[in-house]
């Protein structure tokens, strides 16, 4: 087990630079996921870690160890794909050991470590057949199976769930979680599905056009994101980002955000020299549903509830939540209702901003002002 | 050390025949065109008289007849090749019974040799033992095919042969381009209450455009190196009547010691191929990238 | 045409059908015609031939013709029959049909699976070789193989073949492995797997169907060449196309129609079976040479 470093790194593809400087590093042990959206470099950076791609300046470090120009098989990893690549003509079994066969470890230390995979991950009655033979759910314990068998220090997944169904993915997740808590080993996981990476990662790396936005744990990427990108990309339904002006009414700083109709709302806003900066300007005004609750759920811990009337045009029904949308900086906005709180249409309805929650952007650098 | 040699191992693997291709094609040509270009007779020499073999192939009566030649029978295997072969695909297409069997039969002659392909007609058509004879001998005393053994007309029996071998290869092409056709579309039009024919003709057959443009580069292909049959149904006679160029060729470099003059015939062909399969390659490929 | 989806079919009464069926036939028998004649008249002797209906079948069965053909005729000065051109085909068959497919096979995997700059020039120089007349290169060729010492042998022959179907070859793997996955090339590379581990392990054990269309494609093509065995063969080193050939168009002696045909018949009859037995792969050939890209 091994922690990694990644240090200035830079991949280009011809003249396409695709990876732009990127410094990131994942404690032994520790569960680094990257996410962003596709074409942002996520399974670049993967393949580059596992020694598929060749970096084009910059450093890989796992442990001590720096790895560049080492062979994959080298570099003490594992990998889990997307398609599973399972090998089409051989057996389950054959698929497991094949990298064993290649290192040359004998007969009977082979049969034992696929034994103790197999118990592990529930295959031991699929070790004869072939790939084709075996479900989608089954494929993708072989996989991880064939990987875990090497004992390495870092694990790489690239997307392993995204070919499953909505209710194995489910499964496959725990899984995924209770192996690592068990093993212990560091894992480097890329999905885009960001309730993936908020329920499995020690470290959420949020990536983008090739550059690293944020690097954090799952609550600080989700309630302290740095910019409207990270902002916007986790959470679902995604944060509400109302266009709203900063103006300064006895002595407070409020922003004013433009409602139904010709009404309006204000609300309060942190008095800090980075807001000052920006008064009688827009912002963006960041909240995420469930900050915006009917009255009887708020958050009762929370220091600091406002209540405003709001305008609800229509509500989405969800079972354990109701949402509700209301016009808010000239954009419909999602709030998060009790199932069964009383909902009119077409009315003014009291709405709780739970304010602790609120964070501001600039609309112009997109960055967070704090 | 052995990282190093494996980043190798793909330009490795690869240069044997990458080398085998640029010799052994690339330079054939050049030192073909080369060639074209000297006073070469029995053997090559290296003595430069520019386009003089050229103005001399053009005035050539030998080569006029060949290059007629190539035109009656490269348009009619074309045209008819590609009309059979799509007649032939849509009555295929009208669920028939025994399909598997028809189309092997219509396919087979692709599958063997042009020389067998020239004994079977060249003997089928001769009018002492072949179709003649046995029209005689079946009561229909006035009945007469000499084509084969006359000057006018032989040409005409090598593209009888030619399209016997090469029109269920295009049946095969246009079969495979009907059954790919979306069924929706059909089923679009048979609401729009379009008839079978009239389906044909204005949605399907307009469809199979890129299946034509195949046939055609691949037949005209065909025609232009097309050797082994007239040579084995008629071997360029009577006298010089089904001469093709690719028989010119051979001739005048291989039997009449005039290499120079074989050299340039040779590289008129292959412009005349290239410049139909040229475009047709690059079109593919912009194609090909553009879908990908 | 694996799927049979037939919906176009032209909704029609029973007499277009039964006209549809009549046209189907007529076509089934013009296509096989040839082949009835010569199987026909191959079993006939000389002088029913000569005084009688081609079309008819023979009135009494001889296989004389065929024991001639086969190794008593005479082709060139000898009185061998057809059996050692035969032979000589084999010989340049197999090794040069061998030698292609393994080379196309490792260019197609090198062109999908291990790009490196200048690789797609590589591969449209192959392809446009694939559509030279080969008049072009029959001087130079004859030079080189002189050099070589290859000149009229069925050596000389085998390399001629092995070139020139070099194009094919690796058109036909190369858009094979371009569907492959390499997920299962990196998946390889992991577990420690070598360029060739990778090519043997991975990726020739799941190339079955593309190795049967290219053995069948490479088999028929230098099996029926006519062009480089009379261009480049020797006394011994002849195969069969260039012997028929000989045969039938020999001007001396009597014609022997019935030998022509059994000979014509024996030329023909290894490609035949080929295609009889797997004619599903021999088509999926001709459409792959047809269509590129």
């Amino acid at each position: 087990m091994a922690s990694l470093t990644i240090d200035k790194l830079t991949k280009s593809f011809g003249s396409v630079e695709v990876l732009k400087g990127i410094d990131l590093e994942i404690e032994d042990g520790g569960f680094l996921v990257l996410v962003g959206p596709s074409g942002c470099g996520k399974s670049t950076l993967l393949n580059c870690i596992a020694g598929l791609e060749k970096t084009t300046s910059g450093e890989i470090r796992i442990g001590d160890r720096n790895v560049e120009g080492l062979h994959p098989s080298k570099r003490d990893i594992a990998m889990v794909f997307q398609s599973y690549a399972l090998y089409p003509n051989m057996t389950v079994r054959g698929n497991i050991s094949f990298g064993m066969e290649i290192r040359g470890i004998d007969k009977d230390e082979q049969q034992k470590a696929i034994d103790e995979v197999a118990d592990m991950l529930q295959i031991n009655e699929l070790l004869d057949r072939k790939p084709s033979q075996l479900s989608g759910g089954q494929r993708q314990r072989v996989a991880m199976g064939r990987a875990l068998v090497r004992h390495p220090q870092v694990f790489l997944f690239d997307e392993p769930l995204s070919n499953l169904d909505a209710k194995l993915r489910v499964d496959m997740r725990t899984e995924i979680k209770r192996l690592h808590s068990r093993m212990g080993t560091t894992i480097v996981y890329v999905t885009h599905d960001q309730i993936e990476a908020l329920t499995l990662a020690t470290k959420i790396a949020v990536l983008q056009d090739g550059y690293l936005q944020q690097a954090g744990s799952p609550d600080e990427i989700y309630n302290n994101p740095v910019n409207i990108f990270v902002a916007d990309f986790m959470g679902s339904p995604s944060m509400n980002l109302i266009d709203s002006t900063l103006v300064e009414r006895d002595g407070q700083l409020e922003i004013q955000i433009a409602g139904h109709g010709g009404s309006s709302i204000s609300l309060p806003a942190p008095d800090t020299p980075d807001m000052r900066a920006h008064l009688n300007g827009p912002v963006v005004f960041g909240i995420r549903p469930e900050a915006m609750t009917d009255p009887d759920g708020a958050d009762r811990t929370s220091p600091h509830i406002e209540t405003r009337d709001c305008f609800i045009e229509v509500s989405q029904p969800a079972g354990s939540d109701t949402f509700a949308l209301t016009p808010l900086g000239g954009k419909e906005c999602i709030a998060r209702f009790r199932a069964d709180a009383k909902i009119e249409l077409g009315a003014f309805t009291p709405i709780s901003f739970n304010m602790t929650k609120a964070v501001f952007f600039d609309p112009q650098t997109t960055n967070r002002i704090r | 050390m052995r990282d190093r040699l494996q980043d190798w191992l793909p330009r490795i693997v690869l240069a044997p025949s990458f080398l085998a291709i640029l010799v052994f094609v690339y330079g054939f040509i050049l030192y073909t065109g080369w060639l074209s270009m000297t006073d070469s007779r029995m053997l090559p020499n290296n003595d430069f008289i520019g386009l003089d073999n050229y103005v001399k192939l053009f005035a050539l009566k030998h080569w006029s007849i060949a290059l007629k030649n190539l035109a009656i029978f490269g348009t009619l295997y074309i045209v008819i090749c590609s009309c059979l072969g799509l007649f032939l695909a849509i009555m295929l297409d009208q669920q028939i019974r025994n399909e598997g069997f028809i189309r092997t039969v219509y396919l087979y002659p692709m599958a063997i040799s042009f020389i067998v392909t020239g004994v079977a007609w060249k003997w089928f058509l001769d009018p002492g033992i072949g179709l003649e004879n046995t029209m005689h001998q079946w009561g229909w005393e006035s009945f007469e095919f000499k084509w084969i053994k006359d000057r006018n007309m032989a040409i005409y029996t090598i593209v009888i042969a030619a399209v016997w071998q090469s029109s269920g290869y295009v049946m095969a092409m246009f079969l495979a381009g009907l059954r790919g056709v979306d069924n929706e579309i059909i089923k679009a039009a048979q609401v729009d209450g379009a008839s079978g024919v009239l389906i044909y003709r204005r949605i399907i057959i307009p469809m199979m455009r890129p299946v034509f443009l195949s046939a055609f580069v691949v037949l005209t292909h065909l025609a232009i190196k097309s050797y082994d049959l007239v040579v084995a149904m008629t071997g360029g006679g009577p006298g010089r009547a089904t001469e093709v160029p690719a028989t010119f060729m051979y001739s005048y470099t291989f039997t009449r010691n005039q290499m120079g003059v074989g050299a340039s015939s040779a590289i008129i062909m292959l412009i005349m191929v290239f410049s139909i399969v040229v475009p047709y390659l690059y079109s593919e490929i912009r194609h090909g990238e553009k879908n990908r | 045409m694996s799927h049979p989806s037939q919906e176009n079919a032209i909704n029609a009464g029973s007499l277009t059908r039964i006209l549809i069926y009549t046209l189907l036939i007529f076509f089934v028998i013009y296509y096989l015609l040839p082949l009835w004649v010569m199987v026909s008249n191959s079993l006939k002797t000389l002088d029913e031939i000569r005084g009688g209906d081609m079309l008819a079948p023979p009135k009494a069965i001889t296989l004389e013709p065929w024991r001639q053909a086969w190794s008593q005729t005479q082709i060139g000065v000898e009185a061998t029959g057809l059996k050692p051109y035969f032979i000589n085909s084999i010989i340049m068959v197999v090794p040069a049909v061998f030698l292609s497919t393994f080379l196309g096979a490792l260019n197609g995997y090198v062109m999908t699976k291990w790009e490196f700059p200048g690789v797609n020039l590589i591969f449209g120089l192959m392809l446009l070789a694939c559509f030279i007349p080969f008049q072009i290169v029959l001087i130079p060729m004859a030079r080189i193989l002189g050099m070589l010492g290859l000149a009229g042998t069925l050596g000389g022959l085998i390399l001629v073949h092995t070139v020139y179907g070099l194009g094919f070859t690796t058109l036909f793997f190369r858009n094979y492995y371009a569907a492959f996955p390499t997920e299962l090339v990196r998946a390889a590379q992991i577990d420690g797997a070598t360029f060739f581990q990778v090519f043997w392990r991975i990726l020739i054990p799941s190339s079955g169907p593309i190795i049967v269309v290219t053995i069948i494609w490479q088999f028929t093509n230098v099996w029926n060449d006519f062009l480089f065995g009379a261009s480049f063969s020797g006394y011994d080193s002849t195969p069969i196309t260039v012997a028929l050939n000989n045969l039938v168009n020999s001007s001396t002696g009597v014609k022997e129609y019935n030998v022509h045909f059994a000979g014509a018949i024996l030329a023909a009859l290894p490609t035949l079976i080929v295609y009889i037995v797997s004619g599903r792969y021999f088509v999926r050939g001709l459409m792959a040479g047809a269509v590129k890209g």
